[in-house]
């Protein structure tokens, strides 16, 4: 009898979370269907379609067209050189910070997440004010005032498009380096040092190895993040006539757009960043080894002496020529009637003016952008909660499948997941392209990955019987969510809304693509008085867009408590952005 | 071989305002051939002391010796890679990336060994270790024994005169940590190696060591074989560090005797400066006691069984005296009280330790 009330309980237990947990599980498949597989599908049929059925046609065109090809091998160049430059940058500055006693320490974290939080676009076009072959000023001043025009530089040029993104993608090397330096157990090194190693030797043998994984798993985010990022490689490369991948396919949508080999570019673009993505994972894999040692040590501080001041100037150039000149640049054009030596005499607050009041179009901008970064960020997050706790708590069949699919666009450059929505949303007798809408879909499908990630990590962090004692309390599944889950990962999923935001209010590599004059954000907003020539008013818009970013900090940082403003600032853990 | 002169040596970590000393005057000599622990709970310094003697830290006073070599002193110290001892450390420290052969072979290679010379020794040393036939596994890919082995073998093989062993064991589940504790104490007579060897179990010091030094606080307690240490400890500390002990109150009733609870008169020298009617602390070690069926005879003081718990090999009783004092008494497990039951308790004087009370020894 007892038996049988126990099973009658069991089954009154399953009858009550019958109603919502399917409910919402149906919802998160619905979702990530609709936002990313069925896209990406549309995307692989597109490129192999024609109007009589199955051709490779499009694939032949693109590795056989000179510009197509041209543009590949760009996108690899500007990769490589950029992975390596971020070594180059990233590991110094790791190895300073974690290993030895130079001083400012503080300063160059602070650098290295300014630099991965600051809108690439942005710092492309304060070095066009600053570098632009006729009109730069520090062109202008070397060749007319000093008369070194030896010293002039060419911003349009690989070199300059390199410098450029390069500030933007050392961060992933210098944080995933500094933080395997900093658990690599000391007694590696004390082991070696005690069978007759000395330093140089220990650190070639032992320390190298063990950090190599994770120096290689951030040059691949770098490279990755470097051949995706649009708004660069249209300020900086077009003027110059370096065609990459995304620019190139900006430009198959001029009219005529030509679909089926946009797609095939496209997939053949998703190809090289999911190899990378998939060499990065594998590195990082490795990188566990690294943390072996549990709660040994940490190590000795190198002692620099002098050398510290070498050192810490090195780690000042970077802050100096990463964050401080281009801001300052913008700021300083900001306030200008019109960009030049006189700055002083030309003063102005019309920009503001005109951007913030006198002209709709920025007007709408703005608004766009922040209901679009606030709302894609909101639903990123809950739709990463849910299928979060479908991953880690449910026995639901297939939702290993689900959380690869929410992962995928970790693989997708911003341009790409544009071209994938437009071939799908055309087919559908529903009207999205132009709309604030496919905007929407656009941002929430980019960023899901991150939602995901900030729910798993908060979602690991709480034991199961948590949930498990509210339902054996009699508690259905929606009530335990509320009342216990929810309340316990807030602070992860205000982590990740911010995580979500900050890039989303600086979107350009989709939205170039699809928006309308009615739905038009910030960045293209920025981008399109750019190309139009409004050098003043596109900073102080940019200064405006800056501003906002750092607005969200500090809102999320006081709501959601403790280390999210830091938390922001780790691209290990998101491996994208805008 | 070598033998390890250390003089006043001391080490203070943090500001100096904040004054942390992790060691402080300790002076000990190690002689050749012997297996010495330090041992005493954790953040005695301990740790510290055997990072000084390999070179890792630098001290804030005092001297290191080998032999008549000057290692360490306030003024310069011998790097690590340069003394020529051997370390092994708690959490192994076996090169993740490394297979165990290239593990051993390191401080082979870098003594510029000829690889087939090289080679016979790894083969050696791993021998000794019981890993024959490991030679190409990850390190990922073995127990947590097979690992301490593996770093054993690594310190070996460069034949160091001295090798010094952080807490090897304390990762170990308890059937390995038996097996590898013989292990180590065999090795130590074969090889002749002078060993250094940190550890906070004092029962592992007790088996393992020819000498234990007692450390607490930064400051040594004492320095003696086993036997001494545990049957005659200098100081309360070593006292109650060394396994279970009883402290009782006494008084001070002559030059040769203490009187416990005002009757029993135990023949115990009480230390030095002790004047009649002072009050002191009596340890005895709970197998030193013995319960008899009766309180009649000399040196014999009533008590009545207030717990029992059987233990196995032994029944481990808590008398209370009349007083209220109570003694813990480890028996035979074949002698069996009730709770309540009245029983006779003689106490084995020469087993017996007076200390002063510290506010009297103060004074």
């Amino acid at each position: 009898m007892q038996k049988n009330t126990g099973m009658q309980r069991v089954a009154l237990a399953v009858a009550k979370n019958f109603r919502l947990q399917p409910l919402a599980m149906g919802a998160a498949v619905a979702a990530v269907t609709v936002l990313v597989v069925l896209p990406i599908g549309s995307l692989l049929i597109g490129s192999v379609r024609s109007d009589d059925g199955f051709t490779l046609t499009q694939f032949h065109r693109v590795l056989s067209g000179r510009l197509y090809v041209q543009a590949l091998l760009n996108s690899l160049t500007l990769g490589a050189w950029t992975g390596l430059f971020s070594i180059a940058i990233g590991v110094p500055l790791a190895w300073a910070v974690s290993r030895t006693n130079v001083p400012g320490k503080r300063l160059i974290q602070i650098t290295a997440n300014l630099s991965y939080l600051s809108p690439p676009f942005l710092t492309a076009i304060a070095f066009v004010y600053l570098f632009s072959p006729n009109a730069g000023l520090i062109n202008i001043l070397m060749r007319d005032v000093a008369g070194l025009p030896w010293l002039t530089f060419n911003i349009f040029s690989m070199a300059g498009l390199v410098i450029v993104t390069v500030i933007h993608t050392f961060p992933f090397v210098f944080l995933l380096a500094s933080s395997a330096l900093q658990s690599v157990d000391a007694s590696y090194e004390e082991a070696a040092q005690i069978l007759g190693a000395g330093k140089f030797r220990t650190a070639l043998t032992i320390t190298g190895p063990l950090v190599a994984p994770a120096i290689l798993s951030g040059t691949l985010l770098a490279f990755v993040n470097a051949i995706a990022l649009f708004g660069s490689q249209a300020i900086i490369g077009m003027p110059g006539r370096i065609f990459t991948l995304p620019t190139r396919l900006y430009s198959l949508f001029t009219y005529p757009p030509q679909y089926g080999l946009a797609s095939a570019l496209s997939l053949i673009f998703v190809a090289i960043t999911i190899l990378a993505l998939y060499l990065q994972r594998a590195f990082l894999a490795r990188r566990s080894y690294v943390t072996l040692g549990g709660k040994g040590s940490r190590p000795q501080l190198v002692d620099l002496g002098a050398a510290r001041w070498g050192v810490f100037a090195f780690c000042a150039a970077i802050l100096v020529v990463a964050i401080i000149l281009p801001y300052a640049t913008l700021i300083a054009v900001s306030f200008s009637k019109s960009w030049g030596l006189d700055f002083w005499h030309n003063l102005t607050f019309a920009n503001y003016r005109f951007i913030l009041v006198e002209y709709d179009v920025t007007q709408r901008a703005i608004l766009n952008s922040l209901f679009l970064a606030t709302s894609a960020a909101l639903l990123a997050v809950l739709l990463g909660a849910v299928i979060g706790w479908i991953d880690l708590r449910s026995r639901m069949p297939g939702r290993k499948l689900l959380d690869y699919a929410a992962l995928i666009p970790l693989g997708l450059p911003g341009i790409v997941m544009a071209v994938a929505l437009i071939q799908f949303w055309l087919r559908m007798p529903l009207a999205l392209y132009g709309t604030l809408s496919i905007l929407l879909l656009a941002y929430v499908g980019r960023y899901i990955p991150l939602g995901v990630r900030a729910a798993n990590t908060a979602l690991r962090q709480i034991d199961p019987a948590l949930e498990e004692s509210a339902a054996i309390l009699g508690a259905g599944w929606g009530r335990t969510m509320w009342e216990v889950t929810l309340p316990l990962i807030r602070p992860g999923l205000f982590a990740g809304w911010l995580l979500v935001f900050v890039p989303a209010i600086q979107e350009l590599s989709a939205s170039i693509l699809l928006f309308s004059s009615s739905s038009i954000t910030l960045a293209v907003a920025v981008y399109n008085l750019y190309e139009t020539g409004h050098n003043e008013p596109v900073a102080a818009l940019a200064i405006i867009n800056v501003f906002i970013i750092g607005v969200a900090i500090l809102i999320a940082g006081k709501l959601g408590g403790g280390r999210i403003g830091a938390k922001i600032g780790a691209p290990e853990r998101t491996g994208v952005s805008a | 071989m070598a033998g390890i002169r250390i003089e006043g040596l001391s080490k203070t970590y943090g500001g100096k305002d904040t004054d942390m000393a992790a060691v402080s005057g300790l002076d000990l000599d190690i002689r050749d051939n012997q297996f010495v622990t330090l041992l005493g709970p954790s953040g005695c310094g301990k740790t510290t002391t055997l990072r000084l003697i390999a070179g890792y830290i630098k001290p804030d006073a005092g001297t290191i010796r080998v032999d008549d070599r000057l290692l360490s002193s306030v003024d310069g110290m011998v790097p690590p890679e340069r003394r020529g001892m051997g370390m092994v450390f708690q959490n192994y420290a076996v090169w993740p990336h490394k297979t165990v052969f290239e593990n051993v072979v390191f401080g082979l290679k870098l003594r510029k060994v000829p690889s087939a010379e090289a080679k016979q020794s790894v083969g050696k040393a791993l021998e000794l270790v019981n890993l024959s036939g490991l030679e190409g596994r990850y390190p990922n890919e073995l127990s947590g024994g097979q690992q301490q082995r593996v770093a054993l073998a690594r310190s070996l093989v460069v034949e160091p005169d001295i090798l010094l062993l952080d807490e090897p064991l304390s990762n170990l589940d308890a059937k390995l940590r038996e097996r590898m504790r013989t292990e180590l104490k065999q090795l130590q007579r074969r090889t002749g190696i002078t060993f250094v060897y940190v550890t906070h179990d004092q029962a592992e010091a007790l088996a393992l060591s020819d000498h234990i030094a007692v450390i607490h606080g930064g400051r040594l307690q004492q320095y003696g074989t086993p036997n001494e240490v545990y049957a005659k400890p200098a100081n309360k500390t070593v006292a109650d560090f060394m396994g279970l002990i009883n402290v009782l109150t006494a008084k001070v009733s002559g030059a040769g005797t203490v009187l416990l609870d005002n009757e029993l008169a135990l023949p115990v020298a009480p230390p030095p400066g002790c004047n009649p009617g002072e009050i002191v602390d009596l340890t005895v070690r709970p197998e030193c006691i013995r319960l008899l069926p009766s309180s009649e005879g000399t040196g014999i003081i009533a008590a009545t069984v207030s717990d029992q718990t059987f233990l196995g090999n032994l029944n481990e009783y808590y008398v209370t005296l009349k007083s209220g004092q109570t003694l813990r008494v480890q028996t035979h497990p074949r002698q069996r009280l009730s709770i309540g039951d009245s029983v006779g308790v003689a106490i084995d004087a020469a087993e017996c330790s007076i200390f002063r009370r510290e506010a009297a020894s103060a004074l």
